[in-house]
């Protein structure tokens, strides 16, 4: 079927399968392979992507059903410079990061958190990346990155 | 080669059109998150799936005079931040909001929820506590049952080839009603239910119990209220030693259910203890402490 969305505010306009996931659209069709494959059945996390601004497990929604909206990998949250953002940068400087697998999606996940609470509990914050699986760091530096995060974008908030 | 081809539905009787088209053997797809995976297990289940999830006036949640209806294609993320349903049935929100993780909510719907029937569906005991009425429609007939007589047992539903259950319903209760659902699981998140209870009641100008609804998940094959649990309690004056003997006869009536099982010698003691907890935080009495009945 003919595919007409936009991924990472980029238009994308190609021929792809009805019946694959959007997990291998991403991966094998545009070649966006930031978002991981870990369980595909919806139970890790690590191919967590925003669709119209939600996050979802992109190994559990068919492409076809992303046709015509607006979704976000790992590839589109970068700073203006390309390189990391605030969110991207706590995550390296609290030692979030140690096999990384995980880390795509956990950053959308905190990427989503954000976008609806700017100043959330750690216990919000926990309750957002429940459906993030990490089995390196125990998840304190992740919650760590994610509310100091916050923070620095609320203090930017007062700023501006 | 496509093993199923796809198509979006933008009404509900574009739905039903697609839904009844000779030549394809169709299934609706709401979140996904339950048929994608069947469909990797099994893809011979369908040959075009029938995408009902953008459908807007699936979405609606909308109050009726008494009544509250919610659109089947309603996600848990939108029920559990809905003002209307967090106000009039707290008990749904609550049963909602231990589904899966923020990216199973975000996709999956209160209706595939109930027409896929999971015996652990999380909202179908809150559901069948609120006496919820399903609405599903095929090109020529309307019918409207109880979520209880819809589902048959687990994953059997009463909907019709080519149906589609369009809404769900419920009547608000009358005020000063308190609503609890607690659910057993093996973690916080993403755990599938091992136990959920749904109670549901309020207290006369005396003092004495009104009202009283009771229903277990994943206990019975069947979802349905417990009468026997609900008859022991209605006239009475709440007190500790009245939610334990609740919570014995809620175990009499899962045993009687669905039989000794391997797995009741754990699920007796937890029903019992669940189950009395829950009545007692309904009816507002010093909770029980860890006795095992």
């Amino acid at each position: 079927m003919i595919f007409d969305l936009i991924v990472n505010e980029e238009p994308i306009h190609t021929e792809a399968p009805a019946d694959i996931s959007l997990l291998h659209f991403l991966r094998d069709h545009l070649k966006l392979t930031g978002t991981k494959e870990g369980c595909n059945v919806g139970e890790c996390g690590a191919c967590s992507v925003l669709l119209d601004g939600k996050l979802v497990n992109s190994c559990l929604i068919l492409a076809a059903q992303a046709n015509g909206r607006r979704v976000v990998t790992i590839e589109g949250i970068h700073a203006e410079d390309g390189g990391p953002n605030d969110l991207q940068q706590a995550f390296i400087e609290y030692g979030a990061v140690q096999c990384g697998f995980c880390i795509p999606g956990m950053v959308l996940a905190g990427e989503a958190l954000l976008n609806s609470n700017i100043n959330p509990t750690r216990a919000e914050i926990r309750e957002a990346i429940a459906g993030n699986l990490c089995r390196c760091t125990g998840y304190q530096q992740i919650v760590d990155a994610i509310q100091a995060t916050a923070l620095k974008r609320q203090e930017k908030g007062r700023r501006d | 080669m496509e093993r199923f081809g796809y198509v979006r539905a933008a009404t509900i009787s574009e739905a039903l059109t697609f839904l009844n088209q000779p030549g394809y053997k169709n299934r609706p797809l709401a979140g996904s998150t339950d048929l994608v995976l069947l469909l990797r297990r099994n893809p011979d289940l369908c040959d075009r799936v029938v995408d009902i999830s953008l459908i807007p006036e699936m979405h609606t949640i909308e109050k009726t005079g008494n009544d509250v209806i919610i659109g089947a294609s309603a996600s848990f993320s939108e029920i559990i931040s809905n003002p209307i349903i967090r106000e009039t049935g707290p008990i749904l929100v609550e049963a909602c909001k231990t589904v899966g993780a923020t990216q199973i909510r975000n996709m999956g719907t209160i209706g595939g929820n109930v027409a896929n029937a999971a015996a652990c569906a999380d909202s179908l005991p809150a559901l069948v506590c609120l006496d919820a009425m399903a609405r599903v429609l095929t090109p020529s007939e309307e019918f409207n049952w109880t979520v209880s007589e819809l589902v048959i047992s687990p994953n059997k539903t009463r909907i019709p080839a080519g149906g589609l259950l369009v809404s769900l319903r419920y009547t608000i209760p009358p005020s000063g009603t308190r609503g609890v659902f607690l659910k057993l699981g093996r973690r916080n998140a993403m755990a599938i239910s091992r136990l959920t209870v749904a109670a549901l009641g309020r207290l006369d100008e005396n003092g004495r119990i009104a009202d009283a609804r009771f229903v277990t998940g994943s206990a019975a094959p069947q979802i349905c209220r417990f009468k026997d649990v609900e008859t022991s309690l209605l006239g009475q004056v709440p007190t500790p030693a009245l939610m334990l003997a609740a919570g014995k006869l809620a175990t009499e009536e899962m045993i009687r259910l669905s039989g000794y099982r391997w797995s009741s010698e754990y699920k007796v003691p937890a029903l019992a203890a669940m189950t009395s907890r829950a009545l007692s935080r309904v009816f507002q009495v010093r909770e029980p402490s860890g006795e095992v009945v």
